[in-house]
């Protein structure tokens, strides 16, 4: 059930070279939604009787449980992104509508999750809301340019602590931000191939694939090529 | 200059005074006013809505849409409701969802049986014959009205896929039996509750157990928008589709006046249309266009704030209705309700015992003569009327008591509208008409004004 809200700007995270992590309070309780759905974000003012102004989507971040509290993250990409890095600050006025989308995660089967860059947060709300005593099998394989940009990396481990059956799979291509003793990040960009050889039982197992187009094709492509049929492969696109 | 916002709250002001002014209340002249079987109660909030939304000029759903989706799930403790224009689109739009190719195995085909009553409204049953299904229909229990338990155990073949019934006149079916059976058989289940919102079963709300269920808000039913429906779900699958079907089929789920919603407008290959083809013109059903106005759901909004109230009046109604009515229960079968249910009524169901001394056409005549509405109980057996006496079909048993209904059986209002004054009336004309009295008196007016 989509709603349109006006929210506060609650926090800006700059986790710097143009990535931003937004925290947002919205004036009433958001709606309900499920991990991996998205909002739209609009600048512009709204007048609850007009036409919705031009606006971008953005993976909700937060979990579903905190109505009261939401969460989205950026990289400055294009014209309206530099906008928001211009414009946002804490505590001016946002309208998001909310929530869309049907990237969720099945809770029946092994599952693969690859995060490219700010890619992450459609899977963040799924993470934190996975139970402590869950035996599904959850593998995440997350990578950006610098392992400073693996801005959602904390929260996955503290997800990892409490939930034992989530694998990780750390990638950063820029070699020299993982060479400074980053151990378990390995070089080089999110692979299925990379991590193949350990999955599990990856006939059974669904893939979501979200981060940035050209990750999604060659990821798409690379599980092909492996043999996953169409129908297990979910890709978060975007234009 | 005024602004915009200005203007809009002198508007407000004026709204209210006009409502005073047109609406406000006015004695009640027994036996020249009627006494409605039903209608519309509302204040100067639903005028004030209704011509803020104006203001909008907006026209289709739009905020006040948004907003009563959200309550009005909420109310019911589920995770979505899609308004459309009717009850009757409701049932539509509820029942095509479940044909659905995107249920894969799970969807309804030409053939396949949902069973129902043969007693009741037509537009329960019509959406099973518009879908190439077949309706298997069960005979009623008098007093309450639903579904016989043992009938629909009964009517569960190899082929039936799922019951749609209605909670009639605010009165739930046996849903642990419904329930038991959907299990067992794998059925859908659609609750037609049009007629019974506010009504609980074992404590929860009818409206909340089918996998799909249906609303009325037509100005006779609990909460009204003037023409209204909506259909509510759990299920976030059956939701899209159903906003589907709504919106003429299309695949896109962008509410009028917005565009890209998805974010992959230019972006998708859907069926043979060559990739990127404008999402917004793919169609994934083949639908209707049964949406509602803002001007519509600015009423309901209103409206759902005092459905609370509504349902206690309609309750206490009822109370008075049964107390005035017990002592003729020798000639009368005055409702009941069935076991664990606490119903929120539509109407007060009479049906005239075959040893009353009068029929039930004596009794209908002498009420509407002295200005007191009275509806049938809807088609009563709806496999005696013209549309629906050679459509395929399954009839389980005998259909004796949805014969009684057709002949015997006819209902007056509990609505909100009705005020001491209003039943003190009804209770003055059944004492006439029980004592005897056949035509209306011309005295009568005066007796009743004396009260």
């Amino acid at each position: 059930m989509t709603q349109k809200l006006a929210c506060l700007v609650e926090h800006i995270a700059d986790h710097g070279e143009r990535v931003y992590t937004v925290g947002l309070r919205p004036a009433r309780r958001a709606p309900r939604f499920r991990a991996g759905q998205f909002l739209h974000l609009t600048l512009d003012p709204y007048n609850a009787g007009g036409f919705w102004p031009d606006s971008r989507v953005f993976s909700i971040a937060s979990s579903p449980s905190r109505p009261d509290r939401l969460s989205i993250s950026y990289s400055v990409r294009g014209r309206y992104t530099a906008r928001m890095e211009h414009e946002l600050s804490v505590g001016r006025e946002v309208w998001v509508k909310m929530p869309y989308g049907d990237f969720v995660i099945a809770k029946d089967r092994p599952v693969v999750l690859f995060a490219g860059g700010t890619g992450i947060s459609a899977f963040t709300a799924f993470l934190e809301d996975l139970p402590s005593a869950d035996p599904q099998p959850v593998t995440l394989v997350y990578g950006a340019r610098r392992t400073s940009l693996l801005v959602y990396r904390e929260t996955v481990e503290r997800c990892q602590t409490r939930a034992g059956a989530l694998a990780t799979h750390y990638f950063a291509e820029d070699a020299s931000s993982w060479e400074a003793g980053s151990s378990d990040v390995h070089p080089g960009r999110v692979s299925a191939a990379a991590v193949w050889a350990q999955l599990p039982q990856p006939c059974a197992t669904a893939f979501y694939i979200s981060g940035p187009p050209a990750m999604l094709q060659t990821v798409s492509d690379d599980l092909r090529a492996h043999g996953v049929t169409r129908e297990a492969i979910h890709i978060d696109a975007w234009e | 200059m005024e602004t915009g916002d200005e203007l809009r709250a002198q508007i407000a002001t004026l709204v209210r005074r006009y409502h005073d002014a047109r609406f406000g209340d006015t004695p009640f002249v027994p036996g020249k006013d009627l006494v409605h079987y039903a209608g519309r109660v509302f204040d100067a909030d639903e005028l004030c809505r209704l011509v803020d939304a104006s203001l909008d000029f907006y026209l289709t759903a739009n905020r006040y849409a948004d907003h009563f989706e959200a309550e009005f799930a909420e109310y019911l403790g589920l995770s979505h409701a899609i308004l459309v224009n009717s009850g009757s689109s409701a049932n539509l739009v509820a029942l095509t969802a479940l044909t659905s190719p995107k249920l894969g195995a799970r969807r309804l085909k030409p053939g396949d049986e949902v069973v129902t009553v043969a007693a009741g409204f037509p537009t329960t049953v019509a959406p099973i014959l518009q879908n190439n299904l077949v309706p298997v229909f069960v005979d009623v229990r008098l007093g309450d009205y639903t579904a016989d338990p043992e009938r629909l155990r009964d009517a569960i073949g190899p082929k039936t896929r799922a019951i749609m019934m209605a909670h009639t006149l605010g009165v739930p079916f046996d849903l642990d039996v419904v329930s038991q059976l959907a299990e067992a058989h794998h059925l859908w289940v659609v609750e037609d509750n049009c007629d019974a919102l506010g009504s609980r079963y074992r404590g929860r709300l009818t409206g909340s157990f089918g996998h799909l269920a249906t609303s009325s808000f037509y100005p006779a039913h609990h909460i009204t928008m003037g023409e209204g429906g909506a259909v509510v779900t759990n299920d976030d699958l059956l939701a899209r589709i159903a906003r589907s079907v709504r919106d003429w089929g299309r695949d896109c789920y962008c509410s009028g006046g917005e565009n890209n919603t998805c974010g992959t407008r230019f972006g998708q290959q859907c069926g043979t249309l060559p990739r990127g083809f404008d999402h917004k013109y793919v169609y994934s059903h083949l639908g209707y266009n049964l949406k509602v106005t803002d001007m519509q759901a600015a009423i309901g909004c209103a409206q759902l704030q005092k459905l609370d109230t509504f349902v206690s009046h309609r309750k206490a109604n009822f109370a008075r209705l049964m107390e005035i009515l017990q002592p003729y229960a020798d000639r009368l079968l005055l409702p009941t309700a069935t076991a664990h249910s606490d119903p929120s009524w539509f109407g007060f169901v009479i049906t005239v015992r075959d040893q009353a001394g009068f029929t039930r056409d004596d009794l209908v005549k002498y009420l509407e003569a002295h200005r007191i509405e009275t509806r049938s109980l809807f088609a009563g057996n709806l496999l005696r009327h013209p549309a629906f006496q050679d459509v395929p079909r399954r009839v389980v048993g005998p259909l004796t008591n949805s014969d009684i209904v057709t002949n015997q059986t006819f209902f007056i209002g509990v609505y909100p509208g009705l005020d001491t004054p209003r039943l003190d009336y009804i209770e003055d004309v059944f004492a006439r008409f029980m004592r005897g009295e056949r035509q209306p008196a011309p005295s009568l007016i005066s007796v009743a004004r004396g009260r």
